[in-house]
């Protein structure tokens, strides 16, 4: 019973969990880091509060009133059937973001795990590690693709194909953390004193390889977006008339001559939450794991 | 040099009958009867039967999966359900526009990132560098999508400089000017990356001892980066160049969609809208194999470019 109760000492230290050596004050002192991380937080609760953030109702058409420029009563201006584009780009926002969050958090579990699992057995190590090889042949967009051919596009294949996308690095980054943390002393003690193989992996591996895993996904987050939103653009998301960034892009392009902010109000959207994520990536990637650089 | 060639290929072929698999299984799983959807809506039951036993669809599955891996060996993917041609014709018609559009892409974005990345590090800490470093930030975040409407809007229909809808023809016959946006938008995206790389592979060059040595004999400085700094940090550039086939291939789609390109990647789509699960099936597979390639290619390009690699 005491077994239980034995703590993993804190390897962590030199890759760091948040908070701990002083890494959230060396990531204040970084100004774009903390300018991408309000950016992001902005844009991360109008999505969240959409319906309360958004001026009009992002699916209210006004036929008297289409393709208008921006302008005081529509700050981005309205689509081909009169929608107010401001607050479509909020809703869509709200899509595009929860697609990236569900293909990071599912792709980054299932990764993690299997990355875990081959480096702590090691007899199924050659299988995972195949196994990924596997995935890591078919390009994300291609995924969406067949997954859309066979079940029909929607969210649902976009999510497959993100999930993914994400499984193989992340398998690979979180075997190479954990192959790191066998070899210390501590989980040969643990074995040692009897600790079963739950509490060893949980407990010992799994909390000491966490952090390089939760970098490396906030790597991944705004090339994730990025799939998810092409995938969109190509009709194999989000199905008409639910907003989400990439197809009111695709949309938007019919327009393009006669009113080019609809299909590039959107397109920045993206292009601000990616650049916002990747630069916030950077940089907690330098406080943090600077091992994980290329 | 040979032998990691051979284990890569044997490290490629589980992945090749995955690839092979799940299309398979796309010609499976499909929502519809094929023999249904090719019968037609008014057909008799004996019609569909026949043709169900003619297509083999009553046999068990993995004798179906084996006769298909004996089919596409003989190049033989089935008929699109829409034009009723061969799917390999089709496919045959499209690669060429797909590979030139890739190569096009690569043409534009290996010497511009190149250049921009030894720039940056040889300027290292200028205002200069910060710039470029920035660009190549603000090119990995943009969606290959508002490239390609930026230059339609502006160089295609405004400024009315360049072609953007399909293709005139092939490059060696007057195809070049229909190409160039195209393989711009997917060029584009592919420079930040390359840029960043470099430049951190040329600063390690940089400091290493056979730089100095070469500084010390008294070698132009041009000398000394483009033969001795440029070319070891080709390596890394290489396998990132690998590494973002995937994504140069997914940009694929996105460019031949929205350019009207007539490639694999807009077959593929137009057949999955369409409902063409042959073609789907047949694109689907040729830019999987195609990835697998890529990878492989960058493989032995890698052991060339390192002969350290090819002694052990």
């Amino acid at each position: 019973m005491s077994v239980e109760t034995l703590n993993a000492p804190a390897y962590a230290e030199e890759s760091g969990a948040l908070g701990r050596s002083g890494a959230l004050r060396r990531l204040a002192r970084d100004k774009v880091a903390v300018t991408a991380a309000l950016v992001l937080t902005l844009i991360a609760l109008a999505a969240v509060f959409a319906p309360a953030v958004a001026p009009y109702d992002p699916y209210l058409t006004d036929l008297t009133n289409v393709m208008q420029p921006p302008t005081a009563e529509h700050w981005f201006g309205t689509d081909n059937t009169g929608r107010d584009i401001l607050s479509r780009v909020i809703f869509g926002t709200r899509n595009t973001l929860m697609l990236g969050l569900v293909g990071v958090v599912i792709g980054g579990v299932v990764g993690g795990v299997l990355g875990i699992w081959a480096a702590y057995y090691k007899r199924a190590d050659g299988w995972i590690m195949r196994l990924v090889d596997v995935m890591l042949a078919f390009p994300a967009i291609l995924i969406g693709l067949a997954v859309a051919a066979v079940a029909g596009a929607g969210l649902a294949a976009v999510v497959i194909a993100l999930v993914v996308a994400t499984v193989p690095d992340v398998a690979r980054v979180a075997r190479g953390a954990a192959v790191g943390v066998m070899g210390q002393e501590f989980m040969e003690a643990g074995r040692a004193v009897g600790v079963s193989d739950r509490t060893l992996i949980w407990r010992y591996l799994t909390l000491n390889c966490i952090s390089t895993i939760f970098v490396f996904l906030t790597l991944r987050f705004g090339q994730i977006i990025l799939i998810g939103s092409a995938l969109g653009f190509l009709g194999m998301g989000a199905q008409p008339p639910t907003a989400e960034l990439g197809m009111m892009a695709a949309q938007g392009r019919d327009f393009l001559f006669m009113a080019p902010h609809i299909a590039t109000i959107p397109s920045c959207a993206i292009f601000v939450i990616v650049l916002a994520a990747n630069l916030l990536g950077d940089a907690v990637r330098d406080v943090l794991d600077p091992r994980l650089q290329q | 040099m040979g032998r990691q060639i051979v284990h890569r290929l044997l490290v490629s072929f589980p992945a090749l009958l995955g690839v092979l698999f799940l299309c398979f299984c796309l010609l499976q799983v499909v929502p519809a009867d094929p023999a249904m959807i090719i019968a037609g809506p008014d057909a008799k039951a004996e019609t569909i039967a026949a043709i169900r036993l003619e297509l083999g669809l009553d046999r068990p599955i993995p004798i179906q999966f084996a006769e298909y891996i004996g089919r596409v060996v003989r190049g033989d993917l089935g008929r699109s359900i829409i034009s009723n041609k061969m799917v390999s014709e089709e496919l045959a018609l499209t690669i060429g526009p797909t590979v030139e559009l890739m190569l096009g892409a690569m043409l534009i974005a290996v010497p511009l990132g190149l250049t921009l990345g030894t720039l940056a590090a040889v300027k290292r800490g200028t205002l200069l560098d910060r710039l470029i470093m920035a660009i190549s930030v603000a090119g990995v975040s943009m969606p290959v999508f508002f490239i390609g409407l930026i230059l339609i809007q502006y160089v295609g229909f405004k400024w009315g400089l360049l072609p953007f809808t399909g293709r005139t023809g092939p490059v060696w016959d007057g195809g070049q000017p229909s190409l160039i946006l195209p393989a711009s938008t997917l060029g584009v995206v592919l420079i930040g990356p390359i840029a960043r790389l470099t430049r951190t592979a040329v600063l390690e060059v940089l400091g290493a001892d056979f730089v100095r040595t070469a500084r010390a004999k008294g070698l132009r400085e041009t000398a000394v980066i483009v033969h001795h700094a440029l070319r070891n940090a080709l390596i890394p550039v290489v396998t990132l160049i690998g590494l973002q086939a995937a994504f140069l291939l997914g940009g694929a789609v996105v460019t031949e969609t929205m350019f009207s390109w007539p490639g694999v990647g807009r077959l593929a789509v137009g057949a999955i809208v369409s409902s063409d699960f042959p073609t789907a099936q047949g694109a689907i597979m040729i830019l999987a194999i195609a990835f697998l390639s890529i990878n492989l290619l960058v493989d032995v390009l890698y052991v060339y470019l390192d002969p350290r690699l090819q002694r052990s």
